[in-house]
């Protein structure tokens, strides 16, 4: 069985800060691997070691971070691990970025699963995997909290707005995965150094023959809802009454309870 | 000539809002329901109707039957709810039939011939300007737009259920109380709460303020301790009023609930993120704060 993990380093928003004019500082924002992402990977691995499965994992982008996301995944035991090279990785559209997954799995496939994050930690569009299975005609399972795969078929639950769905599929498939699917194993110190040593393939876009157009941010500021921000204290039971009689006469007056 | 949108929607109310939008930037708009029972709830508010007869959610059959229609109207721009199934549809439709997409957008304007949206990222601390050009899908969030009204004659068209994709076995969610993409009141439980059985006091609160509960997507997914979760992964509300109990307000969960009216939030340390978008905050132990709360609320019902 042939398995391709798409993936993804993403600005860890909890650390996100914004300058005095509102605009995100991302260049100082950590980057990682989005913790879905990582979950998506654990799926692959956990085939790989029942099923004698090879695991390939790629991500769109070339710079430090993209390496650095790549290399973590043969760290956690991807066998091979491919950079689709690819300026301002961050301005590519989705569609792009799907795209180039598609072709990449065309040339390097066939694959019978194709694993991705359900969501990534900064933008959370979770349209990806459900691109890539429309551009391959493959089926799909979005959302996945639990993943069983065989040879032949996929049996997967997923949580959704109005209940549970339990899916049984045929492959190939693309498999989104939630960051509560499992626990994503944490690389051994040999581990880390093997894959030091592991090369990491470069794909020149031209090579998957896409014309990669960048989409147009016109413009990223912090998202400020006005907000009152009154806050009280309620250190003990006295205070505590106090601040709830104060709060249910602000709601009252704002005409909400 | 004026832009043809063609909607996705499970029911009026989203039906309903993505008319609205579509309304704004003086489209003509079809829609899409999957099932006969839901399309005849949207009577009055599209001229054009369509509807399969699709049964539990199978992405790929439910977006072939959307396709059908889409090939019947050819429309300039595809609009579905940004859901959890609102996402994985406006993916699978964008891919072949759209130049550009954009999830998590609560405004669009035309501009010449292409379209500009806002949406938001970063778990909703940041908005984004993008330009979208034309054929485009857009996933609209929650509350963005008001609901039209109904105002015209409708006509039903019926398209041929596709084939399933996949098996499927749906367990639909158990609502305890009122559903709280549906309520005016919506109070949240976060991590601060440590037990399943303190969750009486939230939803007796919620009771109290004739409203909804919920919890954040870990008390729900790692510690089942609800079905649903407010969060961009989960449900998105706009209530008039969301109480946050416990909740330190991580940008996915505040993402579901960024367009309340008016945040509360309840948390002992003054430090929570969510004490930064509140409009009224107590830093306390939620232990001594709710039940003072709910006497209180009692109280002034007796009188």
């Amino acid at each position: 069985m042939k398995i391709l993990v798409a993936l993804k380093p993403t600005y860890d928003i909890n650390q996100l800060k914004f300058d005095s004019e509102g605009v995100p500082l991302l260049e100082t924002c950590p980057i990682t691997l989005g913790e879905a992402d990582k979950c998506a990977l654990e799926e692959a691995l956990r085939i790989k070691e029942s099923n004698k499965a090879i695991v390939i994992a790629v991500t769109v982008g070339e710079s430090q971070s993209h390496i650095k996301g790549i290399r973590d995944a043969l760290a956690m035991g991807a066998d091979e691990g491919y950079l689709i090279k690819m300026k301002n990785a961050w301005n590519i559209s989705s569609i792009a970025v799907a795209k180039a997954i598609a072709s990449f799995a065309q040339l390097t496939g066939p694959y019978d699963v194709i694993f991705t994050g359900a969501g990534a930690g900064d933008t959370h569009s979770s349209i990806i995997g459900p691109m890539i299975s429309a551009l391959l005609d493959f089926r799909l399972i979005a959302g996945a909290d639990q993943v069983e795969v065989s040879e032949n078929m996929v049996k997967a639950t997923c949580k959704m707005e109005d209940g549970t769905y339990y899916y049984e599929s045929d492959l190939p498939v693309v498999i989104t995965v939630t960051s509560e699917a499992n626990e994503p194993r944490i690389p051994t110190l040999k581990a880390i150094i093997r894959s030091k040593s592991m090369p990491i393939k470069e794909v020149d876009p031209s090579v998957l023959s896409l014309s990669v157009e960048e989409f147009k941010d016109l413009k990223v500021l912090k998202h400020s809802i006005e907000r009152k921000r009154i806050i009280l204290e309620a250190s003990d039971q006295k205070s505590a009454e106090e601040s709830v009689e104060k709060i249910i006469t602000f709601l009252k007056s704002e005409g909400v309870i | 000539m004026r832009t043809k949108l063609l909607a996705y929607s499970e029911d009026r109310s989203w039906a309903a809002q993505i008319k609205s939008l579509s309304d704004s930037i003086k489209a003509e708009a079809s829609i899409f329901l999957p099932k006969k029972e839901i399309a005849e709830k949207v009577s009055g508010l599209y001229e054009e109707i369509y509807y399969s007869d699709l049964e539990n959610f199978d992405p790929l059959a439910y977006i072939s039957a959307f396709f059908e229609v889409a090939k019947l109207l050819s429309p300039e721009v595809a609009v579905f709810p940004c859901t959890g199934k609102g996402r994985i549809l406006a993916g699978l439709f964008s891919a072949k039939n759209s130049k550009s997409v954009a999830t998590d957008v609560y405004n669009v304007q035309s501009k010449e011939n292409n379209l500009i949206a806002k949406r938001l990222v970063y778990g909703g601390k940041a908005e984004v300007d993008l330009e979208l050009k034309i054929p485009a899908t857009i996933c609209l969030l929650h509350g963005s737009y008001v609901e039209a009204k109904a105002n015209v004659e409708s006509r039903f068209n019926k398209v041929i259920k596709p084939n399933a994709s996949c098996r499927v076995i749906f367990t639909p969610k158990k609502v305890e109380g009122m559903e709280p993409d549906k309520a005016e009141v919506v109070v949240v439980a976060g991590r601060g709460v440590k037990t399943k059985n303190d969750l009486r006091m939230i939803m007796e609160l919620a009771e109290l303020l004739k409203g909804a509960w919920s919890v954040t997507r870990p008390l729900a997914v790692d510690e089942g301790w609800a079905e649903s979760w407010i969060g961009i992964s989960g449900l998105m509300v706009s209530p008039k009023l969301y109480i946050g109990i416990g909740v330190s307000g991580q940008p996915h969960h505040m993402m579901g609930a960024r367009s309340s009216k008016i945040v509360v939030a309840i948390n002992k340390d003054r430090n929570a993120p969510i004490f930064d978008e509140c409009d009224y905050g107590i830093v306390g132990d939620l232990y001594v704060v709710l039940p003072e709360m709910i006497k209180k609320l009692k109280n002034m019902k007796q009188k």
